[in-house]
């Protein structure tokens, strides 16, 4: 996913009592709620709360469990396809709140029947997320693992072709063109979830607003205050299953704060847990109250820099080594960061699956060689015609408005014009719709991160850079690296995997640079004492498994 | 001219028995602004704040630019000393790294912020006379043309000073970025949309809020010629001006233009502060100068991020920026006093 933590923090509530607990989210609102059109980490967090799927990645484990199956089979089939069965759990209703009564209701249909999650609901879901017209920035990540969704997805197939459906009310059956060990990781994401077919519906484009949603998850959404904030109440009709046990907090807020805010509401106890503030750390670290509560983890999302691959000066593969070989990440973690972050030489996060480790394959990864950065430059200089960096005409770095991503930005501003004689203008937008306007239209140079949706390096390497995919802003396009990603997708070997893997790796951030990997991330959290947090290792927090004391 | 010679006659009509020396409105003003001693501190203030962005590059001990990131954030002990909640490395939960090297201490990338507040001068000062320039330019032309003509020309005028007056400075400013930054980087060299942004660029990004400031700094200066003109218009130095064969621009220049200057020095030196403050509230919100320019603006927005941990940061730059406007608002102040005719002759 997009990585975009929403400024913000969590407020907790349990008993009939006040509202207490509040995590960081970015400033700004969150574009949507509704799993087919889903893409940022802010976005998708509330949605993992609201609504399961088939399967649902264990936080703590990072492994795939049940969500609302209670088991699947699957059956590879003669002609190389595989047909998973999946059971669903029987009697998990659809709910809203109600802030008339106050309280989680269930839904009941025309006929005064209650409404519960069927085979057909996921059905509807998938066909809902595939379907051309409803343009789910996600689809495409499901597309390779069902028969006849490709053909459906990109206008020309029927939706009876697309190889998913319900045998019964709590069966379904899914058709996949290969095997690949994570597609059951898949069909749990959140544009593979069940969707209510009648409230959509009948509210259109509204239906996520509190008073009109169906939600199925541990908690309903109880009020969605726009660039404000976004309440969960627990929904005690969720019976509990493998991965996902009933919350215990009574309700989760979480609010779009900018970071100073969030970091000045978290000391004055109005918010339960923060991210800190890259520049807080010393102070938070040093601090005898705050470093009791401060939490690290793993974060497995990478920090990179993209550039238009396609025009431009960017679009000259040397000139994107130059500019990613003259960043000094190392000086970045250490000076801005601080918090004990990995300086990123693939684009992979190190802790994957089948994902290649850096040090196991050095020559691969992109390293900080000012030297060869400035030969690199000459050559770029040279074949795009240009007597100096000035001749370049006026290159933008563009970046989504945080403090951290502007120190960052400035950092690396005076990296390019120290090593490279490159002087770039700076261009802060807003968080809000950041992404959505990188896929639109890619700056020359601009700032992006991805986190992962399932633990496989495939979810990096193929569902973001291979050429077809909607998540590749850059418009990189390279026909072996096409052929490396995709041959790993269905090896069953993982380390021949992992060797396809640092080849494409290679491609990617050395060979061509079409992007500038920047460091891993990891988790810096202050959670008040008397709150417990499941420690996640997945960069979502799973509010169903926190709990808190008065 | 005949008139021209007679200036004395008039000036005696009075019956003063003791002869007094012949004091012009302007010397007189003077002497009196001299006894102001705030009006006086905040002159000394501003020629200095003017010396200091000129001779930015010799005082300032570090190019504003200059990162050291090893150095971020770090802080000389006194500063530390000066606020409490900021504690040095080595005690109980300190944080704070210790560095001589800069006398304000260092910002999160390691540049020195005293450096930054000198060459952040450059900036506030700008504004503060590119401001006035435009509105008094184009607000005085506007202005006397409208009141010494009065009648359609007036109406005209006036109601197209209405009509800016009703378009919100900040959207138009906002609206300008759009178009000129965000477009610069796929507009074709040569284009209109390049030149301007290249200009912009190489002013650090002050371009549009001089744009900005100068679009919509005029509309009250014009009124305000314009009621003035209308006072003065039917006197009868005027009229006598007129009878003798004045031309019309020789009686606005010569004969309205000297009469009003007073208010309008006086308007025009209490509004710097308003622009000072809007280049900084627009570097604020990010839509000032391009980074690394410093602008106290930028520098405060920067600092205030971290506040808690860190308060030189965004304090040094805001006492900079106090400092000069207090400094405004005092000579614009005893301007007033100085400049205004019913004063005249008191201490």
């Amino acid at each position: 996913m997009m990585l975009a933590v929403v400024g913000g923090g969590i407020m907790a509530q349990d008993g009939g009592g006040t509202v207490v607990s509040a995590i960081s989210m970015v400033s700004g609102d969150l574009l949507t709620i509704d799993p087919a059109q889903a893409e940022a980490s802010s976005q998708i967090e509330v949605i993992n709360q609201i609504f399961i799927g088939l399967t649902n990645q264990d936080v703590v484990t990072a492994e795939t469990g049940l969500g609302i199956a209670t088991g699947f089979t699957a059956e590879p089939q003669d002609d190389g396809t595989v047909v998973y069965t999946f059971t669903l759990q029987e009697g998990i209703p659809w709910v809203r709140y109600n802030a008339d009564s106050g309280a989680v209701e269930q839904l009941t249909d025309a006929d005064g029947n209650p409404m519960v999650v069927t085979a057909q609901d996921v059905v509807y879901g998938m066909l809902r997320s595939l379907n051309p017209e409803t343009a789910s920035p996600y689809s495409y990540v499901l597309v390779p693992y069902i028969v006849g969704a490709a053909e459906f997805n990109a206008g020309t197939g029927a939706a009876d072709a697309v190889g998913v459906v319900a045998v019964d009310d709590l069966t379904v059956q899914i058709t996949a063109p290969d095997a690949a060990s994570f597609a059951p990781a898949i069909y749990g994401l959140w544009m593979s979830r069940p969707q209510p077919q009648a409230i959509i519906e009948e509210f259109g484009d509204v239906w996520t607003e509190p008073e009109n949603i169906a939600t199925n998850g541990p908690f309903a959404l109880k009020e969605w205050a726009h660039d404000e904030s976004i309440t969960m109440i627990r929904n005690p009709f969720w019976p509990g299953s493998d991965s996902i046990p009933q919350a215990q907090l009574e309700e989760v807020t979480l609010r779009f704060l900018d970071t100073p805010q969030q970091f000045a509401e978290y000391q004055a106890g109005t918010l339960d847990a923060i991210q800190v503030p890259a520049d807080q750390l010393a102070f938070v670290q040093a601090d005898p109250t705050l470093s009791a509560e401060y939490v690290t983890g793993g974060n497995p999302c990478t920090y990179y820099v993209g550039f238009d691959n396609t025009e431009g000066p960017s679009a000259n593969a040397h000139f994107r080594r130059a500019l990613s070989m003259s960043i000094d990440r190392q000086a970045i973690i250490d000076n801005i960061l601080q918090g004990g972050q990995e300086a990123a030489g693939f684009f992979t996060y190190p802790g994957l699956n089948a994902a290649p480790q850096q040090e196991d394959f050095p020559d691969a990864a992109i390293h900080y060689d000012t030297a060869a950065a400035q030969a690199e430059f000459a050559l770029a200089l040279e074949e795009l015609g240009a007597a100096s960096a000035a001749d370049l005409g006026q290159l933008s770095y563009v970046f989504n408005d945080t403090a951290t991503h502007t120190a960052i930005a400035q950092a690396i501003q005076q990296m390019w014009s120290e090593t490279l004689g490159l002087e770039v203008i700076l261009e802060a937008r807003e968080s809000t719709g950041y992404f959505a306007g990188l896929s639109e239209d890619a700056p020359t140079i601009y700032r992006a991160g991805w986190c992962q949706d399932y633990s496989d390096a495939n979810n990096f390497l193929y569902d973001v850079f291979f050429s077809a995919s909607s998540q590749n802003d850059t418009g990189f396009v390279n026909a072996d690296y096409d052929a490396l990603v995709a041959e790993a997708r269905v090896e069953g070997d993982t380390a021949v995997r992992v060797d396809l893997y640092s080849q494409a790796e290679q491609i990617l951030v050395n060979e061509q640079a079409a992007i500038a990997p920047i460091y891993f991330y990891n988790l810096q959290l202050l959670v008040k004492p008397n709150v417990e947090r499941a420690p996640s290792v997945t960069g979502n927090e799973a509010y169903y498994l926190w709990s808190r004391s008065s | 001219m005949a008139v021209a010679e007679q200036p004395s006659t008039t000036g005696n009509v009075a019956k003063i028995e003791k002869k007094i020396q012949g004091e012009s409105l302007w010397s007189d003003s003077w002497r009196r602004l001299r006894r102001n001693r705030l009006a006086l501190m905040g002159g000394i203030i501003i020629i200095g704040a003017v010396l200091i962005a000129i001779f930015a590059s010799l005082i300032a001990p570090f190019p504003y630019d200059k990162q050291t990131l090893s150095d971020a954030n770090s802080a000389p002990m006194w500063v530390i000393n000066l606020f409490p909640t900021m504690k040095a490395q080595g005690e109980p939960g300190g944080y704070v790294k210790v560095s001589d090297l800069y006398f304000l201490g260092a910002d999160n990338l390691g540049r020195d912020l005293f450096s930054r507040i000198i060459y952040g001068s450059r900036i506030s000062l700008a504004v503060a006379f590119i401001g006035p320039l435009f509105s008094i330019v184009v607000g005085m032309i506007v202005g006397l043309i409208a009141g010494y003509t009065g009648g359609k020309t007036d109406n005209l005028l006036m109601r197209a000073v209405d009509l800016m007056y009703a378009f919100p400075t900040t959207l138009f400013v906002i609206l300008l970025l759009a178009i000129f930054r965000g477009g610069a980087s796929e507009a074709p060299q040569g284009s209109f949309i390049y030149t301007m942004s290249l200009i912009d660029r190489q002013m650090g990004g002050l371009l549009f809020v001089f744009i900005g400031i100068g679009l919509t700094s005029w509309m009250g200066m014009a009124r305000l010629v314009r009621g003035q003109v209308l006072s003065v218009r039917e006197k009868e130095y005027i009229e006598a001006a007129k009878s003798l064969g004045a031309r019309n621009r020789s009686v606005v220049v010569r004969h309205i233009m000297p009469n009003i200057l007073g208010p309008i020095i006086i308007a025009e030196t209490l509004t710097i502060p308003t622009y000072i403050s809007y280049e900084a509230f627009l570097s604020f919100i990010g839509l000032g100068v391009n980074p690394p320019t410093p602008s106290w603006g930028s520098m405060i927005s920067e600092g205030a991020q971290r506040i808690t941990s860190y308060p030189n940061q965004a304090l040094f730059p805001a006492m900079a920026l106090f400092l000069v406007m207090f400094a405004f608002n005092f000579l614009g102040d005893g301007l007033r006093d100085a400049l205004d005719p019913r004063m005249r002759g008191s201490d």
